[in-house]
């Protein structure tokens, strides 16, 4: 057929029009398709190794859509407004669950679980946290994490710390020795915001324990109350001694991690991912890094710790359901593809079937840390409602900025979030 | 040879209508895809911002329920809001008056032919060039505390270690990106003022000379009233870019550290899409459509005012 100049221009007033079609197309038979947040080079990888075998071992192809972990957010927002979920997707156990799950945008797994034995699988302090939600089972874990006090070896070791602190008054010696010799004990980065919410949760959960913590996350407890106070009066006191690195909130986690890798700081609160990303820049577990657990501040205090837990979640208007669900059977089952997964995810794994000594030495005394736990609570911003979240997280920026007044920064913060609750 | 029959065109005349209708199917065709793409991508959306400021749609939920006036209500007593509010001000005064400005600066500068003002008017206008995202990165790195360029040279030239970080505190963010925006913009300002400034005659300026008069005194007698047409136009950019303004400030601050740089577009992504309030999150959209259906149409009676003084 010759091509005339107006059929040309034709083709190219409807492609545009035709091409926006594409996206809305339905799948192949077989098909299931994924969209996650784990966009890093080594877990994209896992995550097209452990599809790879899912695909041999059932039949069924994952169409991936990855999208980076702070745009996921938006993304997966902007998918359940256009009602084009995939089929099954990543998401945070907890309050960002809930708040889904209460929309009505995830398909309960009841059966998947019944039929696929998951309580013989799922750690049952996990499936009890993490996986049900207004009575049913929405979530099945990817992994999880563990935040701790994560150090440089070589630093600690030349400041000539063996001896790592259980309580607070070790703490700040700790701090105060490394302040000796010319070493920033604390690296943050709350350039995101997010980063300094560990300290938050663990000197609240350390002071005023997990009840109250719960109590202040669902807004029965008020952030101008005593217990509140108390505990960052607790941050305030250590920021003014001097033992964080200036200007937090000009640093992202990456760049705090940074700091102790170099050496320039000797320590950070930071998720056990962190050891992923370590890992992926050459340090060696035991040798270059290690952790501590947060001290104990107040005894009597049940001795709980803090991370969130990844999961993958069934939309309500998946198309293929049966595939979404074997998915998520797959993925917590098969041993391999758990212990390949945590060891590149800097995560511990919710199946009780693996081998903790398939992690690194680090990982297993972090697991080892969780399982002698009291209580697993999910970090600030999964453990209370997003909108309220977005305060609390501004809050903290805020007070890592100026902390002197961080009375009146309470008395504020409660008034917005007793305005995002009542949304 | 056969005559032409009564009430028959000729073939000249039929032929002349068939391109006409042609033309006509044609021209509808090809107008076709614009104005579906502009009815599915603005009007559309436009048309569902206004619906859905009236309920209280998290985003997730299929199911809402309509709040009236609740959400502008809202918008009366919240103190980001206003935080917002106050910024966008600050924001479009000073995006609209520092590229113009400049750019009128560095026009004159290369005008009065400097050595290398054909270099230096191509080293200007590349930021123009360059993706927002792309200027807003440069900028992170340059204002970076430990090892950017701008406490580099500060350290350099005051002889001590500075380490301030210009995005992270609150009297600074919102400034810092004005600045680097203005880097961005400036050079089409200067483009466009260059432009200008070769449609005045040379006469009228040696008259001026001849008369005695400053150099000051032509530039603000004389070339800045003659170059009022390309002010407007300048201006009208300006403005055009300041209200599409979003993405600089998302890479750079986004809107932080803790609001201090948010802008009423940036309000309006953390309401709608980090507190999940799409309700409210429209409700501001629609009062930011209307601030910017004001200023365009304060902007186009200006322009019919300019048009009918310089024709």
């Amino acid at each position: 057929m010759k091509i005339t100049k107006r059929r040309f221009l034709l083709a190219a007033a409807v492609l545009p029009i035709s091409t926006l079609s594409i996206p809305g197309m339905a799948s192949a038979e077989g098909d299931v398709t994924i969209s996650h947040y784990f966009t890093g080079e080594l877990g994209k990888a896992a995550i097209d190794s452990i599809a790879g075998k899912f695909a041999e071992e059932t039949g069924y192809t994952m169409k991936d859509s990855p999208v980076g972990h702070e745009d996921f957010k938006t993304d997966i927002l902007v998918r359940a407004a256009g009602q084009s979920l995939p089929d099954v997707f990543s998401y945070w156990a907890g309050a960002r669950v809930q708040f889904v799950v209460d929309s009505n945008s995830l398909t309960p797994i009841d059966g998947m679980w019944e039929r696929e034995g998951m309580d013989d699988v799922i750690a049952q302090a996990l499936a009890d946290s993490a996986t049900m939600y207004n009575g049913n089972r929405y979530l099945v874990p990817a992994g999880y994490h563990y935040a701790g006090m994560f150090y440089n070896k070589k630093v600690m070791d030349d400041a000539g710390v063996t001896d790592f602190p259980s309580d607070w008054a070790g703490f700040l010696d700790l701090c105060e020795n490394l302040k000796g010799m010319g070493i920033a004990p604390i690296a943050l980065g709350s350039k995101n915001r997010w980063p300094a919410q560990f300290w938050f949760d663990y000197l609240i959960l350390r002071t005023a324990g997990p009840d109250y913590r719960a109590n202040l996350m669902n807004g029965t407890a008020s952030y101008d109350d005593p217990e509140v106070m108390n505990a960052m009066a607790m941050w305030t006191d250590l920021i003014n001694r001097g033992c964080f690195v200036p200007n937090a909130n000009a640093d992202s986690w990456t760049d705090a991690s940074d700091r102790v890798a170099r050496g320039e700081a000797a320590m950070t609160l930071m998720g056990t991912w962190i050891t992923g990303y370590w890992n992926g820049n050459g340090m060696v577990p035991g040798e270059d890094y290690d952790f501590f657990e947060f001290p104990t501040i107040t005894e009597g205090v049940p001795n709980a710790v803090v991370g969130p837990v990844d999961g993958w979640v069934v939309s309500a208007n998946a198309e293929n359901v049966a595939g979404a669900e074997a998915w998520l059977a797959y993925f917590i089952s098969n041993t391999d593809a758990q212990v390949e997964w945590a060891n590149v995810q800097g995560a511990l794994s919710g199946n009780v079937n693996v081998d903790p000594s398939a992690y690194n030495s680090v990982m297993q005394k972090a697991s080892a840390a969780v399982a002698a736990a009291e209580a697993f609570a999910f970090n600030y911003d999964l453990a209370t409602p997003p909108p309220v979240a977005e305060v609390g997280l501004s809050m903290f920026a805020q007070f890592m900025d100026d902390p002197s007044d961080y009375e009146a920064l309470l008395a504020d913060t409660q008034e917005s979030a007793m305005a995002a609750f009542s949304n | 040879m056969k005559g032409v029959r009564a009430g028959s065109r000729s073939p000249i005349f039929c032929g002349a209508r068939r391109m006409e209708q042609s033309n006509r199917f044609w021209r509808t065709v090809l107008l076709a895809a614009p104005v579906a793409v502009f009815t599915v991508f603005v009007i559309w959306p436009l048309l569902s911002s206004f619906h859905y400021s009236f309920t209280n749609w998290n985003g997730f939920n299929r199911e809402f329920d309509y709040v009236g006036f609740s959400n502008y209500a809202k918008i009366v007593t919240d103190k980001l809001f206003l935080n917002a509010a106050i910024n966008t001000v600050i924001w479009m005064v000073a995006a609209i008056l520092l590229p113009t400005l400049l750019g009128l600066g560095l026009a004159l500068l290369i005008d009065s032919r400097v050595p290398g003002g054909t270099m230096f008017k191509s080293i200007f206008y590349l930021p123009i060039c360059l993706s927002a995202v792309v200027v807003g990165q440069i900028w992170v790195w340059i204002y970076q505390p430990d090892w950017g360029l701008l406490n580099t040279v500060i350290g350099l030239v005051s002889g001590e270690e500075f380490r301030y970080p210009w995005l992270a505190k609150p009297d600074t963010a919102l400034g810092s990106v004005i600045i680097a925006w203005a880097w961005q913009q400036t050079g089409l300002s200067m483009v466009i003022y260059l432009a200008g400034l070769t449609s005045i005659p040379e006469d009228l300026i040696e008259v001026c000379e001849i008369e005695g008069a400053t150099a000051w005194q032509r530039i603000r007698m004389l070339i800045i009233p003659l170059l009022t047409p390309a002010t407007v136009v300048v201006i009208a950019l300006s403005v055009i870019n300041s209200l599409k303004g979003f993405d600089i400030l998302y890479i750079m601050t986004g809107g932080g550290p803790f609001h201090s740089s948010d802008t009423l577009a940036m309000h309006m992504y953390n309401e709608s899409f980090k507190k999940y309030l799409m309700g409210y999150g429209s409700a501001i959209s629609v009062v930011l459509f209307l601030i910017a259906l004001t200023i365009i149409r304060i902007y186009f009676r200006q322009l019919r005012r300019v048009d009918e003084i310089y024709g």
